[in-house]
């Protein structure tokens, strides 16, 4: 059975994070990441970000994954990809599949930081091919360089739907709409200005009814929604598209949480069921940690702080800190995670994390 | 369609030009990239047919999660081809497609 | 395609009128639907189906979403075949 002292599962913007801070404090640290590199989302993230400069402003996620990658192999993070932690069992083992073979993996303390799914939207037709999400998209323009469509119709006025139409535009496809079911804009005002400008609609109390084609989405048909979002007969539009993005938000994938025995909140705001933790990242049971969109579907620069923290608090938890500076540096990092939680949008998160911290103390 | 050049991410770089064998056509790839991207490069869309109601299915999460995208490559069946590096020569072949139905019925096999 | 031939489950193809038939039965956990209908249980493991599973158990229900929790998560969390679980590292590191 393999050993480590901190093993991390999932190397996104969080759990890499984490392993840096950890493996600087002087641990044995080994991030897991059924990827064939580490990363997550950030690679595909080639827009700027916002935040102060402590935050990165003004830097891609793509040149942000870079440098993480470097910091981690400075640290000295030991790092098993393309390797799918199957399974979380008693006394903090992992069963690890690899490849052909399974493995387990012994360690001391576990930082969970597997991330994020995108929700389904179903209505007739979205099985057809053409179908996708927001965030496949995003990984087929972006990384993969390749055009799933021409036309396309993007479904959600969020910020990842935003953004995502705007790198389609970049990518040279042609969004003819982006359809929000709510009577509101539910992304930062400065990207749905971007892609209006660029000659986008953005249809406010607009749903898809349906996807149609024989092998492959050719059209979409939309309709206004009344308050209880039933379709406004009358109001059907037919798009001819080939490509039907949804962006309706995202989940944390918390299966190992659930199985470790985490207790959870359900916590709309923060997209659902969430495991509950400290304000040192570390859930009810010891020596468990989690960070990222795991904890709650907030931002890459969230994520990336709270990594921070939790390797910060496992590496201290360990004896590789001396307590007041652990104390000293884990209160800047709380402070810069409040930063991050301010105005119309961050106020929602900072109040679901306040009540997801208060769980901890309930029973 | 391939996306050439990017406002952001400037002209590709791409690896050397590969062939696949996709249901005994050739189609052009780049080593590195994945399978899934390849065969989208290439007008592709339909990646499979379901088992029970035998519908149309393609790249849907693009992450390696949902196993939408999945093809039978070099004999090995339920591949993610969505997360597969394509590799030169790979043998590619559709999953439940209509005609490999047809061939299991009249050989006695299916349903029945 | 009618509304009640919608698939829900995409790996498995259970679709909407196959979970409707079973809460009519009087099934009001995602447990029991998982079982019974065999949603989520494909593949992908419900990633993909388990929030429209909860969605449609809570409208036919009546049960808030915070009421639902998700079916109980067992290793392993990826299906696996046989053959990968036999070719396990003897433990004698």
């Amino acid at each position: 059975m393999g050993k480590t002292e901190i093993a991390v599962v999932g190397g996104g913007a969080a759990g890499m994070t984490a392993a840096i801070e950890s493996a600087r404090a002087g641990a044995q640290v080994t991030i897991i990441d059924e990827n064939e590199q580490p990363g997550g989302q950030l690679f595909k993230q080639i827009h700027k970000f916002f935040g102060s400069g402590v935050h990165r402003a003004g830097t891609r996620g793509v040149q942000i994954g870079r440098d993480l990658l470097r910091e981690a192999e400075e640290a000295g993070v030991q790092t098993r990809l393309n390797t799918v932690v199957y399974g979380i069992f008693p006394d903090k083992r992992l069963g690890l599949i690899c490849g052909d073979h399974t493995e387990e993996l012994a360690s001391e303390i576990i930082i969970l930081a597997t991330g994020a799914n995108e929700n389904a939207l179903s209505f007739p037709g979205w099985t057809l091919p053409g179908v996708m999400g927001a965030g496949a998209t995003q990984t087929l323009i972006n990384i993969n360089r390749v055009l799933p469509g021409r036309r396309i119709l993007m479904v959600g006025a969020g910020n990842v739907g935003l953004i995502v139409s705007y790198q389609l535009l970049q990518a040279g496809a042609d969004v003819i709409a982006v359809i929000e079911g709510l009577s509101y804009i539910g992304g930062y005002g400065v990207h749905a200005s971007k892609i209006r400008r660029a000659g986008v609609p953005i249809l406010t109390g607009f749903t898809v009814l349906r996807a149609e084609g024989k092998e492959s989405v050719e059209r979409a048909v939309i309709a206004q929604v009344d308050e209880k979002w039933q379709p406004i007969s009358g109001s059907e539009e037919v798009l001819e598209v080939e490509t039907i993005c949804l962006a309706v938000g995202l989940s944390p994938l918390s299966e190992l949480a659930w199985m470790a025995g985490c207790r959870f909140s359900f916590l709309p705001a923060l997209g659902g069921w969430v495991p509950a933790h400290d304000e040192n990242m570390q859930c009810n049971l010891p020596g468990i940690y989690v960070a990222g969109d795991l904890a709650g579907i907030e931002e890459a620069s969230t994520a990336m702080e709270e990594g921070r923290l939790a390797g910060l608090a496992a590496a201290e938890s360990l004896g590789y800190l001396p307590p007041e500076e652990g104390r000293k540096r884990k209160e800047e990092l709380r402070n810069r995670l409040a930063a991050l939680r301010i105005g119309s949008f961050g106020e929602g998160r900072a109040t679901a994390k306040k009540k997801l911290m208060r769980a901890m103390c309930e029973k | 369609m391939r996306i050439e050049d990017h406002p952001i991410l400037g002209k590709v770089e791409r690896g050397r030009k590969i062939t696949l064998k996709v249901d005994g056509e050739p189609v052009m790839a780049f080593e590195g990239e994945t399978i899934a991207a390849a065969l989208i490069a290439s007008g592709q869309r339909v990646f499979r047919y379901t088992e029970k109601r035998v519908e149309p299915r393609g790249v849907f999460c693009a992450l390696g999660r949902c196993t939408d995208c999945v093809m039978t490559v070099d004999g090995q069946p339920n591949v993610r081809t969505c997360v597969t590096p394509a590799r030169d020569g790979m043998i590619i072949q559709m999953q439940g497609t209509p005609d490999q139905r047809e061939t299991a019925l009249d050989a006695g096999e299916g349903e029945g | 395609m009618k509304g009640n031939d919608l698939v829900i489950c995409r790996c498995e193809e259970i679709t909407r009128a196959d979970i409707e038939e079973v809460i009519s039965q009087g099934v009001t956990r995602m447990n029991e639907v998982k079982r019974l209908t065999r949603a989520g249980m494909g593949l992908c493991q419900g990633k993909t189906c388990g929030r429209l599973v909860a969605g449609i158990l809570a409208r036919e229900t009546g049960q808030s979403l915070q009421e639902l929790k998700p079916s109980t998560s067992r290793p392993p969390t990826r299906v696996l075949t046989l053959g990968v679980l036999a070719g396990s590292k003897p433990d004698n590191d």
